[in-house]
């Protein structure tokens, strides 16, 4: 098979499970159906690893770039697959693996439910390697039409408002990228990144300010899919609502692939630095301002909904810096963030499910409630514990090592300070998510818990199956051994992003760093206590009944655009 | 420039409406416009060195510009499945609270 053809496998082949899934639902009889619908998600999900095995020295090499079918690059859709797809395939690939796993067991089930997951995983991997423009909206469009079925598919009605609001405002933003496109198309006539940055560079002054706004119009587009502040406000209600499984993919993987591929276009512009230096300034005041924001969360998954933007912040001011080095410390993050904040999506969901309730404050005794539900080992506890110690970036876990990285970029900087004060928050709000798992203390007061206090007198609310089990000890294992590895992957996503093998792995566990990570363990539960107290309370309250509406959306989404268009057409 | 100027309206009538209008089937008709709007912008960029339909072994000269339209041709499409999605997420919303406006929505929905 020709290299071409390989490397088109990771879009093709969760195509093709997605083909084999719908398939399954035309099939008479339960056996043969599940059978197909199995084989489909194996094709989709499992196969593909092949391909990237095979590829891998390809890639490191430097990539593939072709046309699809060869036509002529004028008309033609440009791809590349280089070290920057693959790692981004495989983080997509084993988030949705993961996740797939989980949800064999707690649901959302069926064919249809399998067909739409696929065809989001083939959006991902088809984002991760386009070259062309009009080529990266329909991928963008795809992963978001599909992202906002499985949103749904809780079945939840306030998750149907949640996917709504998420359609119309990402819908309205992918508007104004095709305004960017046309004029893009206008100044060039091509829509290929490298025909595009060879016909601006032949322009007397780059394009100019048409340029500049062309620009400014796909970036804020796609920002709004990577929810950087100040266009973040769809995201904690979708994540917080869609099912586990689709929680995870949602923020372990859908919010980082966009932001690699608008990277890739970037590159190629000559507003490109700048766009990226306000993105990645935008990114670390996101990692402080929506930590702040988790701390004052109730609802379990919400909470976690609101670190995935602080985490992303992370990514995206690393990202923003705009160099090799930036974009592999953004990548190593955004591959632990995916593995652990996967782990944390689902052992708490599990954990909220058997104990009957989301509210940080009420809930309590979720361990004997999970043990109740069937989890004697106490698998769901101990992955919670791996995912909260690696979010907490506390040595020798893997987010120590991926956080510490992006902070060594920034020594001496603001964003340095702004970044350590996010994980001392970080450790504050996971520290009061762990409360649920304390044991139920005194006699329960309401009456509907006191029923439920005698232990085996109620049966289970769900039941953890196997393979939710098999899936979170799959990406605990997997957080265990990027922490273990962390080095040695430090080195290979050099490699694969052309750096080379020069990441600061040993400098990490020198005795200044790891005094910070003491200090900033200490302050963190310092500021658990003042978030627990009454006045942390009242102003908790205070925080969640900010006014929060469709229209604010909008207006966040038109300043984000005002923005940077001033940046790029002011400050050339 | 008056095709200019008309389709800036559309495109503006659009934000407004997505923005200002509480009804989620309104929200999604705004969405359309909004789409539409661009759509055209395209087809007249297009059309703006000649308006033949390029077809092979037609007039010759003036041809529009074909790839603009065919890149709306998938804009539109994947306008339509938008269109589809939205306009069944309020359906289901419709279902289970019997209203479509969107702020008794998220009262209802105890949105926070």
């Amino acid at each position: 098979m020709s290299d071409v053809a390989l490397a088109l496998a990771p879009v093709f082949l969760p195509l093709a499970g997605a083909a084999m899934a719908l398939v399954a639902k035309t099939l008479r009889g339960s056996g043969p159906a599940a059978a197909m619908e199995a084989a489909g998600a194996a094709v989709g999900l499992v196969l593909p690893w092949a391909a990237l095995a095979v590829l891998l020295p390809r890639a490191a090499g430097g990539g593939v770039a072709f046309v699809v079918s060869g036509w002529d690059p004028a008309i033609g859709i440009a791809l590349r697959f280089d070290g920057l797809a693959w790692l981004v395939d495989a983080l997509g690939f084993a988030g949705a693996g993961a996740a797939y796993l989980y949800s064999r067991g707690a649901g959302p089930r069926g064919p249809l439910f399998t067909a739409i997951f696929l065809i989001q995983t083939s959006a991902l991997a088809a984002t991760a390697s386009t070259a062309d423009l009009f080529n990266l909206f329909v991928c963008l469009e795809v992963l978001g039409l599909s992202s906002y079925v499985l949103v749904a598919s809780s079945g939840k009605p306030g998750a149907f408002l949640a996917a709504f609001s998420y359609l119309a405002i990402s819908s309205a933003a992918m508007v104004f990228f095709l305004v960017g496109l046309f004029g893009f198309y206008r100044l060039t006539g091509s829509l290929s990144y490298e025909g595009i940055s060879a016909a601006l560079a032949a322009l007397p002054d780059g394009g100019g300010t048409a340029a500049s706004l062309s620009s400014a119009c796909v970036a804020a587009a796609v920002a709004i899919r990577v929810a950087v502040m100040p266009v973040y406000g769809w995201l904690p209600d979708a994540h917080a609502l869609a099912p586990h499984a689709v929680s995870a993919v949602l923020s372990g993987v859908l919010i980082k692939t966009p932001l690699f591929a608008l990277g890739r276009l970037l590159e190629f512009l000559p507003a490109g630095p700048a766009s990226m230096e306000l993105l990645g300034a935008a990114g670390a005041v996101t990692a402080l301002a929506a930590v702040l924001v988790a701390l004052s969360q109730k609802d379990a998954k919400r909470l976690l909904a609101y670190h995935s933007i602080s985490q992303i912040g992370y990514v995206v001011a690393a990202w923003g810096m705009g160099t090799r080095v930036g974009l592999q410390a953004a990548y190593l993050h955004a591959l632990f963030h995916a593995l652990f904040k996967g782990l944390l999506f689902l052992s708490v969901g599990t954990a909220a499910d058997a104990a009957g309730g989301r509210n940080v404050y009420e809930v309590r005794g979720a361990g004997a409630s999970l043990r109740r539900a069937g989890d004697r080992r106490s698998i769901t506890v101990v992955a919670y514990a791996v995912g909260a110690l690696s979010i907490c970036a506390l040595p020798p876990f893997n987010g120590y090592a991926s956080k510490g990285f992006v902070g060594s970029l920034f020594k001496g900087e603001w964003r340095y300070w702004v970044l350590f004060a996010a994980g001392a928050c970080t450790i504050a709000s996971f520290l009061k998510l762990s409360m649920i798992f304390l044991p139920a203390k005194e006699a329960p007061k309401d009456a509907r818990t006191a029923e439920a206090a005698p232990a085996g007198a109620e049966p289970p609310r769900m039941s953890v199956t196997a393979s939710m089990k098999a899936s979170m000890i799959l990406l605990a294992g997997l957080c265990l051994a990027t922490a273990a590895f962390a080095g040695r992957i430090m080195d290979f996503t050099g490699t694969m992003l052309g750096v080379g093998a020069g990441a600061p792995s040993k400098s990490l566990y020198a005795a200044p760093e790891l005094a910070k990570a003491g200090f900033g363990a200490c302050l963190g539960v310092a500021l658990f206590f003042v978030a627990v107290s009454k006045p942390g309370k009242r102003a908790a309250t205070l925080v969640r009944a900010r006014p929060r509406s469709f229209a604010g959306l909008v207006l966040a989404f038109a300043v984000g655009l005002a923005a940077l268009g001033a940046r790029l057409v002011l400050f050339p | 420039m008056i095709a200019r100027a008309l389709v800036l309206c559309m495109f503006l009538i659009g934000i407004a409406g997505l923005v200002a209008k509480r009804n989620l089937v309104k929200k999604t008709f705004a969405l359309a416009i909004m789409n539409s709007a661009v759509v055209l912008l395209f087809v007249l960029e297009g059309s703006s060195i000649g308006d033949e339909a390029p077809l092979l072994g037609g007039p010759g000269a003036s041809f529009v510009d074909p790839v603009p339209q065919a890149l709306m041709l998938t804009a539109i499409v994947v306008g339509v499945c938008v269109s589809a999605l939205a306009l069944a997420l309020a359906y289901r919303l419709y279902k289970a609270y019997g209203t479509l406006d969107v702020d008794e929505l998220k009262r209802l929905s105890g949105h926070e």
